[in-house]
């Protein structure tokens, strides 16, 4: 394959872009030098040739920065062996994303098989390399240690880790299992599991186990029982001794107690308090005697004061005779306060109520009606409002009849004479808008027309009779697509089939001469013709010993020799029988890899010729010729569709017109039959017009006709307001009579009542002052009657002075006032009397209520002799000595009920022993201690019962083994993976150096020698038990092996492999663009030409593309390749 | 009537999975079958079941340690103080058992007691009294009992499956056709049911799965008994389930949408009822399976009840048919080369030879093609996978 044209149609920062990549001349190299400068775009380049090989990537693309990732294209014309220059483009699709020039999508069998099966990534690692992957290169494949196997490999793959890998694979597989290893995943895992193991086993609980420990724990519970019951025992026993000592102890005391009890008087115990409560007895008796005195003192005199305060018999009456008077009120005052100012108070308000008589007669003066009684004309504030807004309303209702009246005049006056009416042309103007809504068909026309044409374009390059195939069916597209791509197919596999018998013929060819070959060694001889020659040797030797003769000599010497070499070559060829061996496998291998790709190559041109008829049939089927290859079934079907269909619009837009110009017509006649029906009468051609005409003039009679009638409607509906307003004011004027009628003002219209309405509101007023005055004259006048009443009957009780009424009435009251002071004086005096009589008797009973108390508290108690107090002390001393008494018994009796009976009684018959307490306790610590003992026993048996039986529920060791055993599995399976692969990788590295060697070895060669001239002269190989070591050869015959070689040497060899690899690969599938990006950046001039002579052989035999941003590169490719191509990033 | 049917708790017995070497779920799975048997009480409780019955390999060994025999005491006690009586019987597992005294409405039924009436039932049933029986036990199942109720218990493998040794065979059609209306069965550690008219056999499955051959299970049946045919109601009780998921990374352009795909497969996996011992397959080419062990951890830590047992690669399959690739062709015909096989199988022996003996089988001689396989898989992602690092 050869990449001809990089097409960058929307990409990363590209428009439109392209990239020529020429052609080279007869016998020059492809190499192509892209140059650019930095960040021109020579990844985008690259990545966007990837994208059309193997497609865009699916989600965030790193190069949709200017075009949406859906809207990227990219596209290339490529030279594809079998097929010549194909232009190819690829979009961002999920499907069907590889299009070919005209946007049809194209299978991606095409690629593939250009491509020989070689993915993205190992397209990526084996036909690029930067500089970067040259260095990295060159320091990874220095792991390799000269291994040929791997360096040849990486040469091929472009893969360079290989020795990374395998350490990695070994160090995982060492990691988990290494003989004598100490710290292994294995070891750790066996460790603990065992561990496990031997947990479980003393976890595990038998029936046996548990029997024993449950024997334990009785055992330990009897001996604690036992233990308990002695401490119970010797408690006992200690509890006795101790409650008889307390006996004896407490019985001597109570014998002296009732010795000192024989000098007190017998009586009973005092209760307690007795002392407390004689002396307060005491002390009361006391306190009342004293106070009983005191009050016979006060009461001698309160009598006294009592007796000179008499009681006057007429004041009652003149009291009784001056609150009635102060009771009386007028004004809301009290009558005596009114009573100094009433007769001056009298006459004012006498002259103020005949002037408010002459206003009145003023008022009924201004009214002009100076006969009618002004009680008459009263009238309250409501009925006057009354009056007022019913006069009002009759105003306003004659106001409004009047302007509507005049409105109704007016109107009348100004209103249009009645026109003539209009004629119905309804019928008229419904048939004009039938008319009207189908008279235009000219689209309808347009679209036949246009319908024609296209059918005439598209059925332009499709044969006579198109039209009968379509009748006759065509094929589905989606069989001449699958048969397309099928086609497609079957032509690459064809190609490939044919390509894989040529390389396996060639195969089958070397095969056989190395069989021959490796077969004509005489050191191949195998062990039944060495047995064939010890047999024939024998023979001969029988011969020659039965005969003796010189023949026979001879025959047997012929023999012996032959046999000696046939042993001696079979001896010594082991290696060339294993390697003739290994020749006849590898023959049968390439004759049956051959067979198999002949039979392959048969199979697909079967195929092939099936899919050629099947091709010719669709041809035929599509009006093509049978010839015709399946690239034109889709296009031609297409075409044959698109023009059925457009045959079919024509038939549909060819129906819409018929039905269209019936509609017209039909219309027409309907405006026909209408303008009769309103006199138009016309020829069918000048109908539309004249009816137009007609509808014209219909719509300004019609408007003159529609304004007289709204005009002639507004003057009924100001008559009707006129007639509303005159029943409005009748209404207003009997409301206003009614109210007149009941007044002396019959007979007056509502403008003189409205001129009347102010006097007649002054005189209400007027009259209800009147009222008010002579109401207020009538109160005082009966006052000053009342006042004199009264004074008058004082008099008969008070003689001085004499005088007014008022002052007749405030002599009274000082008499009055006299008199209750000396009340309150008397009733205050008879109060206190009471009370100390009360205070008196009091005393005297409390005083004899505490001496019979006292009397009763020492009732019994013997011989009044003493004063209370110290009788009361003897008493308590008695009383504190029985106290003591009792509590000894007490004492004694509850420790004796506290203890044994029989060991009380026993022990109380050893005392006094002053030993006895001691030896008691010393026996209860000691069973004490015992009992701790059995305790402490009961508790381990128990535990340990508890331990083992918890011991039991080993679930976390049971599931930590079990997880233990899948890791272990996983990482068991896991490092024989690892063993296993790297076994399987030395053994393919050692056929693959096997099997390249003799092919690659003179390319890596002249490429190492080329690239580090004049520093080495040769590689060579080394044998050893590991495999073959390729080292260097340097001019002075100085061999170096490859890990001793220096970095930069270590680069360029890696450089060379890949030279090695790329031509291996050409040779066996043949060419692929190689994509170089600035490896040469670091080398200096001398080793840059080198490299660029290395692209040069590239470019002999594939493609070589070299992007690089450094100008004297390019001078340097112009003065090293001839013929090169020097082609400039686009824009 | 309502029952609730379950068999093959196997009490007693580990998951196992690698998944437990995080210690939180190691810690939290350690008395897996003893929650899920209790959760199986709790809902014959809770669901106020008629009975509780048991079809076998209640223990996985004869000889369960005495917290195992008492924890189930303690649950079936608690099952019959709620009113809810146990009928169980021995399976294979735990043949030889000796259950010693059973409590009160605990029903054992086995040769001599083949028969226990609850309510309008009649539960029969009989036990293994070996661990390997080849003789079907049908033939000497009671008779069904007129105007009752007739429920079979029986551990059986059916008609059995290829690879798998006999236990008690017995044919479906023979079992439906005895004459009960309910057949509770245990041993196949798989659902199912067989019905024929209105008799239904139920095989419950097992209540917790252990392994990753049990990627089935986790439920015990509800049955209900009527006039009609029986209804089934399957009830989750496991703790944890196991699951397998494939993933491809074929596609992927960057790390970060591998790692998309992995967080995703790792949050499809989860339940929220309970853990996930998930096992993926991964198709790549150049990710081996250490890469994608610490991705995969790394996306863990914000997934909960998500533990991986286990991470297995394949290589896509355009790699392997059209990769031209020299080594995976050598290595592809080294595989066939006696010379090889032999020092492969050596390599395998030594392997073999110092594991201990539970895991000796994973690298057994016929299991040589399938490492030799995933080998050159390995070999291939590491040779890619680096290179592309």
């Amino acid at each position: 394959m050869r990449l001809n044209r990089l097409d960058l149609t929307r990409y990363g920062r590209f428009s439109d872009a392209q990239i020529v990549l020429p052609k080279p001349a007869d016998r020059a190299p492809d190499v192509t030098i892209i140059y650019g400068p930095n960040e021109a775009g020579k990844s985008t380049t690259f990545n966007a040739f990837l994208e059309l090989l193997f497609g865009m990537k699916a989600r965030d693309h790193p190069y949709d920065f200017r075009f949406k990732r859906s809207d990227l294209l990219v596209g290339a014309e490529l030279d594809i062996p079998g097929r010549g220059s194909v232009v190819l483009q690829r979009n961002s699709k999920k499907s069907q994303s590889l299009l070919d020039d005209q946007n049809r999508p194209v299978d991606e069998s095409i690629l593939t098989a250009a491509l020989h099966g070689v993915g993205r990534d190992t397209y990526v690692e084996r036909f690029s390399l930067n500089d970067e992957g040259l260095r990295q290169g060159g320091a990874r494949i220095a792991n390799a240690q000269g291994d040929l196997g791997q360096l040849l490999h990486a040469g091929v793959s472009g893969l360079t880790t290989m020795a990374a890998t395998l350490d990695q694979m070994t160090t995982r597989a060492d990691q988990f299992h290494k003989k004598g290893g100490r710290s292994t995943a294995l070891k750790a895992g066996k460790d603990r599991l065992a561990e496990i193991a031997q947990a479980l086993r003393i976890a595990g609980l038998t029936p046996d186990k548990e029997r024993a420990l449950l024997s334990a724990v009785e055992k330990a519970q009897t001996a604690f029982n036992t233990s308990q019951s002695l401490l119970v025992t010797a408690k006992l026993q200690a509890t006795a001794g101790s409650a008889a000592q307390d006996w004896f102890d407490r019985s001597n005391q109570i014998e002296t107690i009732d010795q000192q009890l024989a000098n007190y008087p017998s009586g009973p115990d005092l209760p307690h308090g007795t002392a407390a409560q004689v002396a307060a007895l005491c002390t009361t008796i006391r306190e009342k005697s004293a106070r009983a005195a005191e009050a016979n003192e006060k009461i001698a005199a309160l009598n006294a004061t009592i007796a000179a305060q008499p009681i006057d018999p007429d004041i009652a009456k003149i009291a009784a005779a001056i609150a009635d008077l102060d009771s009386l009120e007028i004004d809301g005052a009290p009558l005596m306060a009114r009573a100094v100012t009433a007769a001056s108070d009298l006459d004012k308000r006498v002259a103020a109520l005949s002037d408010l008589n002459t206003q009145i007669s003023q008022v009924l003066a201004d009214l002009k009606t100076p006969n009618v009684a002004a009680a008459s004309l009263s009238m309250t504030p409501s009925d006057l409002e009354a009056l007022t807004q019913a006069t009002q309303a009759v105003l306003t209702a004659q106001n409004m009849l009047v302007a509507a009246q005049d409105t109704v005049t007016s109107a009348k006056a100004s209103a249009p004479s009645k026109p003539a009416a209009p004629q119905d042309s309804s019928q008229l103007q419904t048939a004009w808008a039938a008319w009207q809504s189908v008279a235009d068909i000219s689209v309808a026309q347009n679209a036949v027309t246009t319908e024609t044409a296209r059918l005439n374009d598209a059925t332009a390059t499709l044969p006579q009779g198109w039209d009968a195939l379509i009748d006759a069916g065509l094929p589905a597209r989606d069989t001449l697509a699958e048969t397309a791509k099928s086609m497609l197919k079957c032509e690459a596999d064809l190609t490939t089939a044919k390509a894989e018998l040529n390389t396996r013929e060639t195969a089958l060819r070397l095969a056989q001469a190395k069989l021959r070959a490796d077969a004509a060694s005489p050191a191949a001889i195998d062990a039944a013709a060495a047995a064939q020659a010890r047999r024939i040797r024998n023979e001969k030797w029988a011969a020659h010993r039965a005969t003796f003769s010189r023949s026979s000599a001879d025959a047997f010497e012929a023999a012996m020799f032959g046999d000696d070499d046939a042993q001696a070559g079979f001896v010594d060829g082991a290696e060339a029988r294993g390697q003739l061996a290994t020749t006849r496998r590898e023959e049968a291998a390439a004759q049956a890899m051959r067979d198999e790709a002949k039979n392959h190559l048969e199979n697909i041109t079967a195929q092939f010729a099936a899919l050629t008829a099947r091709c010719a049939d669709l041809a035929t089927a599509l009006g093509l010729d049978p010839e015709t290859g399946p690239h034109a079934f889709l296009e031609r079907h297409s075409a044959l569709s698109g023009a059925a269909q457009i045959a079919a619009q024509l038939k549909n837009a060819k129906a819409e017109f018929a039905l269209r110009n019936d509609m017209k017509n039909e219309a027409q006649d309907a405006l026909s039959l209408a303008a009769k029906l309103v006199e138009l009468d016309c020829s069918k051609d000048a109908l539309p017009a004249a009816v137009q005409a007609a509808i014209t003039l219909e719509d300004s009679v019609q408007r003159t006709w529609d304004q007289w009638v709204r005009t002639d409607s507004e003057i009924t509906k100001l008559i009707e307001k006129s007639k509303q307003a005159a029943l409005n004011c009748e209404t207003a004027q009997r409301n206003f009579s009614a109210l007149t009628a009941v007044l002396p003002l019959a007979g007056w219209d509502a403008d003189k009542v409205m001129d009347a309405l102010p006097h007649l509101r002054h005189l209400q007023a007027l009259l209800h002052e009147q009222v008010q005055l002579t109401k207020r004259v009538r109160e005082l006048e009966n006052a000053i009657e009342l006042m004199e009443g009264t004074a008058a009957r004082i008099s008969e009780y008070v003689a001085e002075p004499k005088g007014d009424a008022i002052t007749q009435i405030d002599a009274a009251r000082v008499l009055v006032t006299k008199a209750n002071d000396q009340a309150r004086d008397r009733e205050k005096a008879a109060e206190s009397l009471t009370a100390e009589t009360r205070i008196l008797n009091a005393a005297k009973l409390a005083k004899s209520i505490a001496q019979d108390e006292l009397d009763m508290l020492f009732d019994g108690q013997g011989p009044d002799d003493q004063n209370s107090n110290a009788r009361v002390s003897k008493l308590a001393e008695r009383d504190n000595l029985r106290a003591q008494r009792r509590e000894h018994d007490d004492a004694r009796n509850k420790s004796r009920t506290a203890s044994d009976p029989a060991l009380f009684e026993n022990e109380l018959a050893r005392l006094p022993d002053a030993g006895r307490a001691a030896t008691l306790l010393q026996t209860v610590e000691e069973a004490d201690v015992a009992r701790l003992e059995a305790r402490v026993g009961l508790s381990d048996a128990k535990r340990e019962y508890q331990i083992a039986f918890d011991a039991a529920d080993p679930s976390d060791l049971i599931t930590e083994q079990a997880t233990i055993i899948e890791e272990l599995r996983s990482a068991a399976q896991r490092a024989a993976i690892a063993r296993l692969g790297v076994l399987a990788a030395k053994s393919a590295l050692r056929s693959l150096a096997a099997e390249r060697r003799t092919t690659m070895l003179q390319d890596v060669e002249n490429a190492f020698v080329t690239i580090t001239a004049p520093s080495w002269a040769s590689v060579d190989v080394w044998s050893e038990s590991e495999g073959e070591r390729l080292i260097g050869v340097q001019p002075d015959g100085t061999k170096v092996p490859v890990e001793q070689m220096s970095t930069g040497t270590m680069g360029q060899l890696y450089f060379a492999l890949r030279v090695a690899g790329y031509h291996s690969f050409i040779r066996d599938l043949g060419p692929l663009p190689m994509i170089l990006d600035d490896i040469m950046e670091t080398f200096d001039d001398a080793r840059a030409r080198a490299a660029l002579q290395l692209c040069e052989s590239i470019g002999h035999s594939g493609q070589a593309v070299m992007f690089t941003h450094h100008a004297h590169l390019v001078d340097l490719a112009r003065e090293t390749i001839d013929g090169v191509n020097i082609v400039a990033m686009p824009n | 009537m309502r029952l609730i049917v379950s068999a093959d708790t196997h009490l007693g017995s580990p998951i196992r999975s690698a998944a437990l070497r995080n210690p939180a779920l190691g810690d939290r799975l350690k008395q897996a079958g003893r929650d899920t048997f209790q959760a199986i009480v709790d809902l014959a409780i809770r669901e106020k079941a008629d009975a509780l019955v048991l079809a076998g390999d209640i223990f996985d060994s004869d000889y369960p340690d005495l917290r195992s025999r008492a924890f189930l005491m303690t649950q079936l006690l608690r099952a019959s103080g709620a009113g809810v009586p146990t009928v169980l019987i021995r399976g294979n597992h735990d043949a030889l058992l000796d259950h010693g005294e059973l409590g009160p409405d605990i029903h054992l039924l086995d040769r001599a007691n083949p028969t226990i009436q609850i309510g309008n039932a009649n539960f029969h049933g009989l036990s293994f009294e070996a661990n390997h029986t080849t003789q079907s036990f049908l033939p000497d199942y009671p008779a069904p009992v007129t105007g009752k109720t007739n429920i079979g218990l029986m551990h059986t493998s059916l008609g059995g499956s290829p690879g798998h040794d006999p236990y008690a065979p017995c044919s479906k059609q023979d079992l439906l056709a005895h004459g009960y209306d309910l057949w509770c069965l245990g041993h196949i550690h798989l659902p199912s049911t067989h019905a024929a008219g209105d008799v239904l056999a139920v095989m419950p499955g097992i209540p917790q799965p252990r392994h990753f051959g049990e990627r089935f299970g986790g439920s015990v049946a509800m049955v209900t008994l009527g006039d009609d045919a029986p209804e089934l109601v399957m009830q989750s009780v496991g703790h944890l389930r196991f699951l397998e998921t494939t993933l491809d990374l074929t596609h992927c352009a960057d790390q970060s949408e591998v790692i998309t795909l992995l967080a995703n497969a790792l949050r499809d996996a989860q339940d929220p009822d309970c853990d996930t011992a998930l096992r993926v397959i991964v198709t790549t080419a150049q990710h081996t399976v250490d890469d994608l062990d610490a991705l995969v951890a790394e996306q863990l830590y914000g997934i909960d009840r998500v533990y991986v047992d286990k991470i297995k690669t394949v290589l896509p399959k355009a790699t392997v048919d059209g990769d031209p690739d020299d080594l995976m062709r050598f290595m592809c015909a080294a595989l066939d080369e006696d010379g090889f096989r032999q020092a492969a199988a050596q390599v395998l022996s030594d392997l073999r030879g110092a594991l201990p003996a539970d895991v000796r089988d994973v690298l057994a001689d016929e299991n040589l093609n399938a490492l030799l396989d995933d080998a050159l898989v390995e070999v291939s992602q590491s040779l890619h996978g680096l290179d592309g690092a």
